[in-house]
């Protein structure tokens, strides 16, 4: 995170993490196309080889909240193939937020796997922990056929901590939530530390909101937050008699 | 500000503080530059975000030459540039009307949300001016109107929305080019950073075997001091042993009769045994630690050659093995240590008499042969092949052979090809490693190669002395 004071801007780091294939460009691709004009910069898509990220992605969204701060997210993805461990290493150093996107489909387990504990050494390196992190996974791929099924990823959501989405991000389903999950997530961290809701005297979730609407959500931020696996499945549910 | 390659990735995403000289390419912004004024006729400069001029396309007008010569007028008009210059147009661009009735517009260079520069398009004659303005025939008392009326309509004439389009469109192109700058500035960037990150994790992983690696050389001095220790401790009781067993046998305690005399000849012969293989580890030790003298003079091969030949002869005897000497006439002498140079050969022998069967060929050879720059070498071998006279002794018998894969490792101690046959045949495993020190030790070199149709054949080379120059 960046943070001027005499321009009163605030720059947030996230950072689209996987396995090789899972769909982080997608997602990015996705998400530069629900912005509107005005809040996003080119998509940048730094070497590719055969359609596959090299170094990574990079999408610039710039909010303006009505008090004139300017929030920018710099959204990022890491190559996910195994042989680029020295880029992911560089492109996760100084991120505030992650979102995992796992491929959904039962044969990807292990490989979804691998990649969580590349990305836990990888935060290692750099005297980070998960723990500290703001993290939410996303099972993307869920109109595939061979995927895990909801019931079983909600049982296992459930279990752990942080938020968990599906997502199609192909057709775009479950992307935009899946961010707003991740925003929320890391500007709660970010606050908790720098107190910038007071600093800057900024609503955080009445912004959360503007950049809901900005990326063409009708739903209030509260109900789009409500779409994780893990709220539903914490939710009260009615008991039949 | 740091040099780009030496910026982080996150100093050059997050911060973003960009200089358009640092995207584009001077020259190419230029060049472009020129090419709008061409097709637009509309003078044109950029500038970055410190004020310093980066690009320009532009004649001064006749009108402007011609003010400039009027001391008055010239003030007014330098106050209009300087004023225009100062222009700090936010979004949108913003016109300002010269006191010559022209026009200049100025816009912002917008890059990610940032404002790196910006551009000043004019003076340019407003397509609706149709009267000369007040403001330009009051300038100076010494103005001549006549002359201003002639030299006005010369201007560049535009539209204020074509002006306004020129900038938008120039602005676009900008975009397009400071985003490939910024993107190929990224992948440099991450070019440089990715190598360095291999090549801090490779430097770990030397830095790691470099310490293991440091660790086995002690372990290795270690063992070759305990070598060194407990074969010069095990050899002051043994002499004691040998030297009272050979005083039982030659009767100064006494007659030995029948069994007694065979039980201490045993004695004595497996002590020798044990003493030979003791010194074998001693040389195998001092040689490792290189406290080893060779004591070297020119030795002739054929009396070392005869020696062995006699000393195995008995055991060749008894294993009805034919053993040949050959000799190449002329042979010149070897710089060379005889006593080492003999235990060289009486080892090489009697491994060809162990290993051959009943009925085989043991041979023994000496010959003249030369030393030549190894080409697994450093290299330089033109320069450092000067071929060196050397005597070749060899041993070649018809045993079992040594299968190619093996030849290289029966040099390393304790190796055994096969230690079946150890068993079988005896032996330490210790004697060829020695041999090969011992023929490094003389700067000489061994091989061993394939004996047709079976055996083997162990080639020594022994350089002689070297010409001095005097």
């Amino acid at each position: 995170m960046q943070l001027d004071f005499a321009s009163r801007e605030l720059t947030i780091k996230l950072v689209y993490y996987g396995p090789a294939l899972s769909g982080k460009t997608t997602n990015l691709q996705a998400l530069h196309k629900a912005a509107d004009a005005a809040s996003t910069g080119r998509l940048m898509t730094l070497e590719t080889k055969d359609d596959r990220t090299l170094f990574f992605d990079l999408l610039p969204l710039t909010f303006r909240d009505q008090g004139g701060l300017a929030v920018r997210l710099k959204v990022f993805t890491v190559p996910g193939q195994v042989i680029h461990a020295s880029t992911r290493r560089l492109v996760v150093q100084g991120a505030d937020g992650i979102a995992f996107i796992a491929d959904s489909r039962e044969s990807e387990t292990q490989n979804n796997a691998e990649s969580f504990l590349d990305l836990k050494d990888n935060l290692k390196e750099h005297g980070l922990t998960l723990k500290q992190m703001p993290l939410i996974i996303q099972f993307n791929k869920r109109d595939l056929p061979g995927v895990r099924s909801d019931s079983d990823i909600a049982a296992l959501a459930s279990q752990g901590r942080e938020p968990v989405y599906l997502a199609v991000a192909t057709q775009g389903g479950g992307v935009v939530e899946s961010f707003l999950g991740l925003l929320h997530l890391t500007w709660s961290a970010l606050n908790g530390v720098h107190d910038l809701q007071r600093k800057f005297n900024f609503d955080g979730d009445r912004f959360m909101g503007e950049v809901a609407k900005k990326l063409g959500q009708t739903a209030s931020l509260s109900e789009l937050l409500s779409r994780s696996v893990t709220a539903q499945a914490n939710a009260p549910r009615k008991v039949a008699p | 500000m740091a040099e780009p390659a030496s910026r982080t990735l996150e100093q050059l995403t997050l911060s973003d503080d960009f200089r358009i000289e640092e995207l584009v390419d001077k020259h190419a912004l230029a060049e472009m530059v020129q090419s709008f004024y061409e097709l637009f006729r509309v003078p044109l400069r950029i500038y970055s975000q410190s004020e310093r001029l980066l690009a320009e396309a532009s004649e001064q007008p006749e009108l402007y030459r011609y003010i400039n010569t009027l001391h008055e007028a010239k003030t007014a008009l330098q106050a209009v540039v300087s004023a225009v210059k100062n222009l700090k147009p936010e979004r949108e661009g913003v016109r300002y009307a010269c006191i010559t009735g022209a026009e200049y517009y100025v816009a912002a260079i917008r890059y990610d949300g940032r404002a790196i520069g910006r551009m000043i398009l004019g003076p340019y004659l407003p397509a609706s001016l149709r009267e000369i303005p007040r403001t330009l025939t009051d300038l100076d008392p010494a103005i001549d109107v006549k002359l201003v009326r002639e030299l006005l309509p010369k201007m560049a004439r535009a539209k204020q929305d074509t002006v306004k389009q020129i900038a938008l469109h120039l602005g676009r192109t900008l975009d397009l080019i400071l985003f490939s700058g910024h993107r190929a500035l990224l992948a440099s960037n991450m070019h440089m950073a990715s190598v360095r990150e291999s090549f801090r994790e490779l430097q770990d992983k030397n830095d790691k075997l470099q310490q293991a690696y440091d660790r086995l050389k002690e372990l290795d001095r270690l063992k070759s001091n305990f070598l060194a220790t407990v074969s010069h401790e095990l050899r002051t009781p043994l002499t004691s042993i040998i030297g009272y067993s050979e005083m039982l046998n030659e009767g100064i305690a006494g007659p030995l009769v029948g069994e007694q005399k065979e039980f201490v000849d045993t004695i004595h012969n497996k002590g020798e045994q044990l003493l030979e293989l003791i010194k074998g580890l001693l040389d195998l030790s001092k040689l490792e630690s290189g406290t080893m003298t060779l004591r070297r003079k020119n030795t002739a091969a054929e009396p070392i050659v005869r020696d062995v030949v006699a000393t195995v002869t008995p055991a060749a005897l008894k294993k009805d093995v034919d053993l040949k000497v050959v000799f190449e006439a002329g042979l010149l002498e070897m710089w060379a240590d005889a006593e080492r140079i003999r235990q060289v050969l009486l080892n090489l022998t009697e491994n060809a008499i162990k290993f051959t069967p009943h009925g085989g060929v043991v041979t023994v050879a000496a010959r003249m042969g030369a030393l030549t720059a190894d080409p697994s070498d450093d290299g330089g071998v033109v320069l450092l092949n000067a071929s060196r006279a050397a005597i070749e002794l060899s041993v070649t018998d018809t045993g079992i052979g040594i299968p190619e894969a093996e030849r290289s490792r029966v040099f390393d101690a304790f190796y055994q090809v096969d230690s079946s046959s150890t068993r079988e045949q005896g032996g330490t495993g210790l004697g060829l490693s020695i041999v090969k020190r011992l023929v490094e030790g003389h700067d000489g070199r061994i091989r061993v190669e394939a004996n047709q149709p079976t055996g083997a054949r162990f080639v020594v080379l022994i350089p002689v002395r070297r010409a001095t120059f005097t």
